[in-house]
Order: structure tokens, then C-alpha cells, then sequence
């Protein structure tokens, strides 16, 4: 990878897929795994939208983390759990090619969007990301009005082009539950809002542009439980038409809105190296009733980080 | 307060928890100092300012307001005098103007390449040179648009004067390069990347990110960095003074030689002038004035900041 393939055209493999609906319509029961699961197709069984094998991500030269392989299912919530630095954000950053930005960063072994490796030397890590959206750990609004928030996507990919941009706004302010807070205020700048509100903002611009994915990077660990809570059921409504991969350090709160969990752990090498490792992947379900490892156990019920 | 402090003023039970257990001199000493740092950074401007401002009245005791203000021939060392300020003030603007043409875009394009696209090994090399361009004396670049610019003007087919506006004008701009870029630089790098991460995960390229993002966030340091830049463009005097000459001259066209308030203050002033005279004053009659119209651009330049910045905190 390096950032001389910015310049390269988007590739048309990818640019098809973009506005074809995805094949699979889920039965709306999915949204409810746990109750009915005799009924429900097996989370483990969704299609996969990202395949990755043996990814391992160093920073200048330092392993962060190390040969993870790991099938993301599509129209799915997927946990990313584990301790402190054992490159939760690392591996997320992998999926639509953030770590890009960071001087140094290497990626090794596949990342398959779709049958698609996106480190090929023909993608444009820019049509990467207009599919694959990321919602930060940090609310991040821009120092613009809530409307020009919301209205930025759209009109960088030139949506606002075959469609009413106050009809985008509207709709990706509703779907994102904060519509009738800032409805009377659109023109008021986003930094006025509360941190819970902020991050729903971000989301919601997140939404109007439309992607495949939507990555989340810890995005309640700055909000109330009322926030929090908000965020869930939204994660919940947008997995119906998303796929979401979510890192988080709330155990409750992968138990409560993931399909399926990966654990990882940070190992030390002989040398005293640090790097992270994928312990296990699997239904949530299984992640934090019956997990296979030890680790996962000890983790999941709190005797260890 | 600290355990060791708490235990100790249980110890004395009278006293406060909070109280100080001795004066802090050094405290004291340190904020002495500041305070007198302030006053004499404010103490001159009023100085300065008071100086100006009372041979500027003497001034227009002898010549009227009007005559010097709207006056377009500017000839106060000939018989008989005439104190009309115009051409200077066309000579001035247009050398600035040309000079803003070229130091904007190069000033923002570069610090917008340095802080958006530069690695930092390219940064670590840049940088360096920007400030050595900071610091050569005017004289140099006055020289180099007199010999260089002015006969390179030339050979592509421009018809200069051997003293004219454009050649000063465009050295002027590359003077103001380094300001303009380094403190744009620094109001983009102080952009939170959080914000470039934002416009990139949304799907936005480089150019795009910088454009609507990064620029606009850092739209008040980049004010501030022209508004510094066309300062000093138009106090600019060895430039001037030695590329576009020293021709009172009513003209816009940049082929002819142009004389800049500065350049008359810095001619004038050199000669032995006996202080008190009315050529005294007028220097400083159109020193004041060139006060006023420094004074005037950042008036301009905070209203528009606060019109337009995005505040990103
Ligand atoms: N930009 C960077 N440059 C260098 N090393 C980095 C960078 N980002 C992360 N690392 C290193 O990579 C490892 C994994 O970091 P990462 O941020 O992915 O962990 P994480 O699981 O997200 O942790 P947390 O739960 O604290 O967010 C850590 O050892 C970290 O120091
Ligand atoms: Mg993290």
C-alpha cells in the first residue's frame, strides 16, 4: 500500500457494486436473533462481505497486529472485543483503508470486500471509503452547520446531482433519531450540540452517503447510558439496509447488538513483543455463553482487563 | 493540597487548610516582569503613534487635508510645492496589489502542500528554506528584481521602463511568501485530524478534504497570514525603492516607474532635512497615513474572520 494509488481511477468492479442492492434481503425477524433462533438462519452462515486472511498491520516496521483471518457476514453487527492495544482500531482502520493516513502503516495478507482484494494496486483507497463509512471514537463534526454536516457527503460524491439535498438531510437526520431535536436549528453550527447528539450527527452524515459499511470505532465511550442506549437501537434499525463492524469495550453492549464477536488478546513474544492476535471468532451468543478459550472466558465474565 | 501540606496544617489547628505558609516572591518577581514586558510593547505603539500623529497635525496646519488627500501631483521638494498623496498611494496599492497576485497563491499553495500533502521528510526539507527565504535583507531582493527581473521582464517581450511597478511588485510577492505560508502552515497543521479523518471516511479525496475541510477550519490563520503578508507588502521599501524607482507618478500601468509611500519616506528621510521644517512633517504626514491604511486592512481582516471562520472548538 502506499498513497501514490490515490491517484489511480476507482475501479469498475467496485463502482458496480456500489448502487446494486445487495442479493441477500434478510427476513425482518433477523433483527431479533436471540429470541426466535430455531427460526433464524445462523448468523455464522450469512454471506460474507469481508473476507480477511492472515492480516497483520505494523506501524513503522512494529507488528500491531498479527495474522488475523476472519469472515465478516453481510447485513450483520460485528463486535471487535479485547483488551486495550491489541489493535481492535488497527484491524478496523484495515477495512476501508484509513490506515493509509498514518505514515508508516503497513498492511500484509488479504482484505477481500466482496471478492475483491481492496490493496490491490488498482483500487482507489477514495472509492474504498465511499462505500465503507467509519464513524469515530470521538465525535468529529465539522465546524459547519448541521445541515452542511449532514449535507458534506452528498455533495463530495455528487449525490445532491439526481436528488433533493434537503430530502437526503431530512431523511439521514430521521433515520439517525435526531431529526426532531435539530430540525428547527439545521442552520446552526453542529459543535453547539451535546456530545450524544454530535456523534448521532456523525452518524447520520455517515448514513446520507449511503454506503455498504459502516465501521464504528468505540462510538458510545464518551456518552451516557441514554445515548448509548439510543445508539444501540439505531445500530439495530441500520443493520437492516448496513453491515456494521464495531469495536467496543462495553461487554453488555456487544452482547446486547452483535451477531457475531471476535476476541483478541495482545501476546508477548519471546523477544518481549507486543502485538495483538485474534483469539476467537464466533456468534456472540456463543463468545459469552460457551466460548472455546479459555482467554475469551476469562475475559467475557471480567477476571481478567 | 497535598497530603504532607494537610497534615501539617492539622498540625496548627487555627489555621486555614488552605493557607499559604509564606509569600511566593518568586511568583511575584515573575509577574513584575510580565507586566512591565506589556507595557512596553503598548507604551511604544503609543509613542509611535503619538509622534506621528502630532507632525501629522503640525502638517495639515500648513497644507490642507483635502489638498494632501485628493491632491494627484505629489512634488513637495519642488517650487512651487504640491502635497497631493495620490500617486503615492497608487504607487503603493499597485505594487501591493501585484504583489498579493502572487504572494497569495504561492503563500497558501504552499503551506496547503506542506501541511496536506508533504511526507514529513519533505516537510523537514521545505521548511528550512521557506525561512532562509524569511531571512534575506530586502536589499538582496531588491537588487535581484533590478538586475534579474526587470531584463528577464524584458526578454519575454514585456516592455518595462528600466524602473517600473511590475518588477518590484513581483518581488514583493515572493517577499511575502514565507510569512504567508508559515502561518497558514501553522493554522493548518493545528487543524485536529480527527476532522481530515471525518472528510476521508466519508469518501472525500485529498483535494477535496483540504478545500472544504481543512482550509475552511483554518480559514482565520490564513486571514491573519495574508493580512501580515500585505503589511508588509505595502510598508515594503527596499524593494521598491530600487526596482520601481522613485516617480511620483499617477499611472496603473505596471510598466512605469511608481513611487510607494514608503520609498518617498525612506528617500526623503536619508537627505538632511532640518526637523521641524514642513518636508518633515511631511514624511510623517504620509507615514500617519500609511498607519491609517495598515490599521484600516486589519479592521477589514477581523470582520471578515469573524464572519466567516469555523470554529473548531
Ligand atoms: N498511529 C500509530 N502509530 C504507531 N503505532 C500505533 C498507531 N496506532 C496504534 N499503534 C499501536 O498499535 C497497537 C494496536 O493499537 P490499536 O489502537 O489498534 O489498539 P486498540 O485495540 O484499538 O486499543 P484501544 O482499545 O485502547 O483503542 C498498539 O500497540 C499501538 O501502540
Ligand atoms: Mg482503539
Amino acid at each position: 500500500m502506499s498513497p501514490a494509488h490515490d491517484d489511480s481511477t476507482g475501479t469498475s468492479t467496485m463502482d458496480a457494486d456500489a448502487n446494486t442492492p445487495s442479493p441477500s434481503h434478510e427476513p425482518v425477524h433477523m433483527q431479533t436473533p436471540a429470541l426466535n433462533e430455531h427460526m433464524t438462519p445462523k448468523p455464522e452462515a450469512a454471506e460474507k462481505i469481508f473476507e480477511l486472511t492472515d492480516v497483520s498491520v505494523r506501524y513503522s516496521g512494529k507488528l500491531a497486529v498479527k495474522d488475523v483471518t476472519v469472515g465478516i457476514g453481510t447485513k450483520q453487527i460485528t463486535a471487535l472485543i479485547g483488551a486495550s492495544g491489541c489493535g481492535k482500531s488497527t484491524l478496523l482502520r484495515c477495512l476501508n483503508r484509513m490506515n493509509d493516513l498514518i505514515p508508516g502503516a503497513t498492511v500484509d495478507g488479504s482484505v477481500k470486500y466482496r471478492g475483491q482484494d481492496l490493496y490491490a494496486s488498482n483500487v482507489d483507497p477514495v472509492q474504498v471509503r465511499k462505500r465503507i463509512g467509519m464513524v469515530f471514537q470521538k465525535p468529529n463534526p465539522f465546524p459547519k452547520s448541521i445541515y452542511d454536516n449532514i449535507a458534506f457527503g452528498p455533495r463530495v460524491l455528487g449525490m445532491n446531482k439526481d436528488r433533493n439535498l434537503d430530502e437526503i438531510v431530512e431523511n439521514a437526520l430521521t433515520r439517525a433519531s435526531l431529526w426532531d431535536e435539530v430540525k428547527d436549528r439545521l442552520d446552526e453550527s453542529a459543535i453547539g450540540m451535546s456530545g450524544g447528539q454530535q456523534q448521532r450527527l456523525c452518524i447520520a452524515r455517515t448514513i446520507a452517503t449511503n454506503p455498504q459499511v459502516i465501521l464504528m470505532d468505540e462510538p458510545c465511550s464518551a456518552l451516557d447510558p441514554i445515548s448509548t442506549s439510543r445508539i444501540e437501537d439505531l445500530m439495530n434499525e441500520l443493520k437492516e439496509q448496513f453491515t456494521i463492524v464495531v469495536v467496543t469495550h462495553n461487554m453488555q453492549q456487544a452482547a446486547r447488538v452483535s451477531d457475531m464477536t471476535a476476541y483478541f488478546t495482545v501476546e508477548v513474544a519471546e523477544d518481549d513483543k507486543r502485538y495483538g492476535r485474534l483469539v476467537e471468532f464466533a456468534e456472540t451468543e456463543t463468545i459469552f455463553t460457551n466460548p472455546s478459550d479459555q482467554r475469551t472466558e476469562d475475559y467475557v465474565t471480567g477476571k481478567v482487563g | 493540597m497535598s497530603q504532607a501540606g494537610a497534615v501539617k496544617a492539622k498540625a496548627d489547628a487555627t489555621a486555614s487548610v488552605f493557607a499559604r505558609s509564606r509569600p511566593r516572591y518568586g511568583e511575584l518577581v515573575i509577574r513584575a516582569s510580565l507586566v512591565i514586558a506589556a507595557l512596553i510593547t503598548v507604551l511604544t505603539t503609543v509613542g509611535i503613534v503619538f509622534a506621528l500623529a502630532s507632525e501629522t497635525i503640525s502638517f495639515l496646519g500648513e497644507v490642507p487635508l483635502h489638498d494632501f488627500l485628493f491632491g494627484t501631483t505629489w512634488s513637495p521638494l519642488f517650487e512651487p510645492p504640491s502635497y497631493g498623496v495620490i500617486p503615492l498611494v497608487t504607487g503603493t496599492l499597485l505594487t501591493t496589489a501585484i504583489g498579493m497576485i502572487v504572494g497569495i497563491p504561492l503563500g497558501v499553495g504552499s503551506a496547503i502542500y506542506l501541511s496536506e500533502y508533504a511526507t514529513s521528510r519533505t516537510r523537514k526539507f521545505f521548511k528550512p528554506i521557506l525561512e532562509t527565504l524569511a531571512g534575506v535583507p530586502t536589499v538582496v531582493f531588491g537588487y535581484f528584481a533590478l538586475t534579474v527581473v526587470t531584463p528577464w521582464l524584458r526578454k519575454i517581450g514585456i516592455e518595462v521602463d528600466a524602473f517600473n511597478a511590475l518588477s518590484g511588485g513581483l518581488v514583493i510577492g515572493i517577499l511575502i511568501v514565507p510569512t504567508i505560508a508559515s502561518i497558514s502552515e501553522d493554522a493548518l497543521s493545528a487543524v485536529p485530524q480527527g476532522l481530515r479523518e471525518a472528510s476521508f471516511g466519508l469518501g472525500a479525496g485529498r483535494f477535496q478534504t483540504s478545500l472544504r475541510v481543512v482550509v475552511p477550519a483554518a480559514f482565520s490563520g490564513i486571514i491573519a497570514s495574508i493580512v501580515l503578508g500585505a503589511s508588509r507588502a505595502i510598508g515594503e521599501t527596499m524593494v521598491v525603492l530600487l526596482a520601481a524607482g522613485q516617480r511620483p507618478n499617477l499611472t496603473l500601468d505596471v510598466r512605469e516607474p511608481v513611487e510607494t509611500m514608503a520609498t518617498f519616506i525612506a528617500a526623503t528621510g536619508k537627505g538632511d532635512i532640518p526637523t521641524g521644517s514642513l518636508d518633515y512633517k511631511t514624511i510623517f504626514a504620509v507615514g500617519a497615513l500609511l498607519f491609517v491604511m495598515t490599521f484600516i486592512l486589519n479592521i477589514i481582516s477581523t470582520w471578515v474572520v469573524n464572519r466567516y471562520r469555523e470554529e473548531y472548538e
